[in-house]
């Protein structure tokens, strides 16, 4: 049992690690064919991914109107919203359309879920100008260096920073195009080194913590 | 007088400097809902009252609109809408005025989300533009809608169109589509344009598509995101960068249809100088608490 | 009423809640989340029945036969396992299957685009040639490809990595380039964070843009009538709040 809980897990990441890290440099038909199978597989285990992933909050809420804990009502509003819209959904056969016309489901889109995600969003406007305010202060060289950067990148990128000072637009231009991407790129390279250094130690077992659930 | 007066200095100085420091401690301790009161009103006003100021066309988004440009009638251009209605102010502009281009220069356009949350969006963005222009479902574009797994659709795209998008959005089975005529997999395209708001995005369009299956590509993006993408512009890996609202606004002023992006410049000109005065007043506050404070010490 | 116009309604009301937390987290905002959250989740899983259930899985089984696609089902399922205690480990294939597949397509790809490809753009020659006569230095800061402008890319790559990597201890020359990466690295955060301004502004333009829209009379001007009503309710909820005695902590 040890053998099919514990080791038998690595041996396929290790298997399959290999195998598509191989497969890249093999461009034989057999190994394309094994490519378009084996990333097909992945669209449709990626969708029971997602269903265990909004799934989880499942079993909080519920375990929240049960208990009738502080707050329970807005887990039942939660629920309410959650049943509704799957039903509105499944009756619109998951279209948000059919032929142009709107559905029931695609009001519910459109006039509930848009309007909350963006506005939930949009306030976040409030509270960087907020913290600007609070703590953006030149209390090192080196916070008067990234202030002065903010500033010039602000005012080079809307139309009235570059109608006050015409310099600032080609300035932020160079600052984004040139000293940005320089940075940029040293922390992508660092970072991608990072990642391979990762799916290295996954594929050879090194890392284990992606396995979780369940006694050993 | 002057003897008095010179004696006096230092205490009414002392008292002077007191009073500054109270009121400089206090203005750094706001009500921030005085704050948001400030942003609210210069978001607010200039959308109610907008002056127009004239926007300056960058070279990044100039690459993405030369590059369609000069793409002959019935190339197929991929458009995937990589973002949810928590990016829509920044990106369903860009994609409008994409769409509008590509569909005037009768290009063949695929589109599709990568964004489980953005399918509806996308869906509304593509009808309507397609309905503006006369455009036809199947014929001239198509709508493939949403598969989940990122990376393994963008690689299953490059492998056989066919197998990771068996039916478009309205299920009509996408074999046999006009629109896909001599497309079997990414390799047969001719330009593709990834309007994304994360991951899968930009990035993971490249990585797992372009690394591989060799077609041109452009990027859009947010404004949080848009400097993170600069080196692949730089190195060539994408041919041009729409930047948040304001990419979308130059890129309206490109193909010479003003929409929201444009109009929502003026406002936009205001937050960032309003949050410029915020900071200036911020740091002004700061060094005179510190020179009080030295001066304390002293 | 017309659907739309009422979803204008609805949308204005459920924008003006959320909007309510700016002068305080009320009972509004706490139930607009929810309902946001709720939606939400009902939102992906019908698109994730109608898209993975029915068009990748039930419609290629019964029309075309394809009956391997009951092989990734069989791993999807084994990954729900997570819900059932005692079978809890099985979900260990299904992960070790994606983690795997993931690392070993990652590998090779992340070489070529992100190391590979920005290396060699890095190490661009430091001199042009430009026609017969020979070699040429071009200073043009404002073309991002000029020969300066690459000295200068070299040299914040290169510090910056430096300052990342090496974790011997910076003095001397060491020093010099450390100093020098910070600074590279404080003048792209300030353009992160001009750029991050820049596009949270942009999401309240767009939102108090969509409320301009519903002031209009076609709809009933829901803004109007509904930022009375918010307001009004905020009131009554500041006043009920201050009348309650303080709850001990």
């Amino acid at each position: 049992m040890i053998f099919l809980r514990r080791q038998l897990p690595i041996i396929i990441t290790l298997i399959t690690g290999l195998l598509f890290a191989g497969q890249y440099y093999v461009p034989h038909p057999a190994s394309e064919q094994m490519l378009t199978s084996a990333t097909k597989w992945m669209q449709i285990i990626g969708g029971f991914a997602l269903i265990l992933g909004v799934t989880s909050l499942f079993h909080q809420h519920a375990v929240k109107i049960g208990r009738q804990e502080a707050g329970w009502g807005y887990s039942l509003v939660l629920y309410v919203a959650m049943l509704g819209t799957i039903a509105v959904g499944l009756w619109a056969n998951g279209k948000e359309s059919v032929d142009g016309a709107m559905t029931a489901f695609g009001w519910v889109y459109n006039f509930m879920m848009v309007p909350l995600q963006g506005t939930m969003f949009a306030i976040l406007a409030f509270f960087i100008a907020s913290a600007a305010y609070r703590s953006f202060r030149a209390r090192s060289r080196e916070a008067a260096v990234l202030l002065v950067a903010a500033v010039i990148v602000m005012m080079g990128r809307v139309p009235l920073g570059e109608y006050l000072i015409p310099l600032s637009g080609d300035l932020s231009s160079w600052i984004l195009n040139v000293l940005n991407s320089s940075v940029r790129r040293a922390i992508l390279i660092g970072v991608s080194l990072g990642a391979i250094a990762l799916s290295f130690k996954i594929i050879f077992g090194v890392e284990r913590s992606y396995l979780g659930g369940g006694k050993e | 007088m002057r003897g008095p007066a010179r004696l006096f200095s230092p205490i009414t100085d002392h008292v002077s400097l007191i009073t500054v420091m109270s009121f400089a401690e206090r203005m750094l301790k706001i009500d921030r809902r005085i704050i948001f009161l400030v942003i609210g009103l210069c978001t607010l006003l200039p959308l109610l009252y907008p002056v127009g100021l004239p926007i300056k066309i960058s070279s990044e988004v100039r690459g993405v609109y030369d590059h369609i440009e000069s793409l002959p009638e019935g190339a197929t251009l991929v458009l995937s809408l990589d973002f949810d209605p928590a990016s829509k102010p920044e990106l369903y502009p860009q994609a409008i005025a994409l769409l509008r281009h590509a569909f005037k220069k009768n290009l063949r356009v695929i589109a599709l989300t990568l964004w489980v949350s953005g399918t509806g969006m996308a869906e509304q963005i593509v009808t309507q533009v397609a309905k503006e222009l006369g455009k036809e479902t199947g014929k001239d574009y198509t709508f493939l809608g949403w598969s989940p797994g990122g990376q393994a659709v963008i690689i299953n795209m490059g492998q056989d169109l066919y197998s990771a998008f068996p039916s478009d959005y309205s299920g009509k089975p996408t074999k046999g589509l006009p629109v896909l005529e001599g497309v079997r997999n990414l390799k047969d395209i001719t330009y593709l344009v990834s309007l994304g708001a994360g991951r899968p995005g930009v990035e993971e369009w490249y990585v797992f598509g372009k690394d591989k299956y060799k077609f041109e590509m452009g990027g859009g993006c947010t404004g949080v995101m848009a400097p993170g993408l600069y080196p692949l512009l730089r190195s060539g890996q994408i041919n041009g960068l729409i930047g948040g609202l304001r990419g979308a606004a130059e890129y309206e002023s490109l193909i010479d249809q003003k929409g929201k992006a444009v109009a929502g410049m003026d406002a936009q000109s205001a937050t960032h100088v309003a949050i410029i005065v915020l900071v200036i007043i911020c740091n002004l506050f700061y060094f005179s608490m510190r020179q009080q404070k030295s001066v304390g010490q002293g | 009423m017309d659907a739309t116009v009422f979803g204008a309604w609805v949308a204005t009301g459920l924008t003006l809640l959320i909007f309510s937390f700016l002068y305080k987290d009320t009972p509004l905002f706490k139930f607009a989340e929810h309902l946001y959250v709720g939606v939400s989740i009902g939102y992906t899983i019908v698109k994730t029945y109608d898209t993975v259930i029915m068009h990748l899985i039930v419609k290629p089984i019964v029309e075309n036969g394809e009956f391997a696609l009951l092989i990734p089902v069989a791993i999807g399922m084994l990954m729900l396992t997570r819900y059932v205690p005692k079978a809890a480990w099985m979900s260990r294939y299904a992960f070790a299957f994606i983690v795997g597949m993931g690392s070993g397509l990652a590998i090779p790809r992340t070489i070529s685009s992100f190391i590979l490809k920005q290396v060699e753009d890095t190490i661009r020659p430091l001199l042009s040639m430009a026609g017969p006569d020979g070699l040429t230095f071009s200073m043009n800061l404002l073309n991002p490809a000029s020969n300066l402008n690459a000295i200068i890319i070299l040299l914040g790559v290169s510090s910056v990595l430096f300052y990342f990597f090496f974790s011997i201890e910076h003095s001397g020359v060491g020093k010099a380039v450390a100093r020098t990466g910070i600074m590279f690295l404080m003048i792209a955060f300030g353009a992160a964070f001009g750029y991050t301004v820049m596009a949270r502004m942009s999401l309240l333009i767009g939102r108090l843009t969509d409320l301009i829209e519903f002031s209009d009379a076609s709809y009933g001007r829901p803004t109007l009538w509904l930022v009375v009503v918010t307001i009004g309710v905020l009131v009554v909820l500041s006043r009920r709040a201050q009348r309650e005695p303080p709850q001990e902590s």
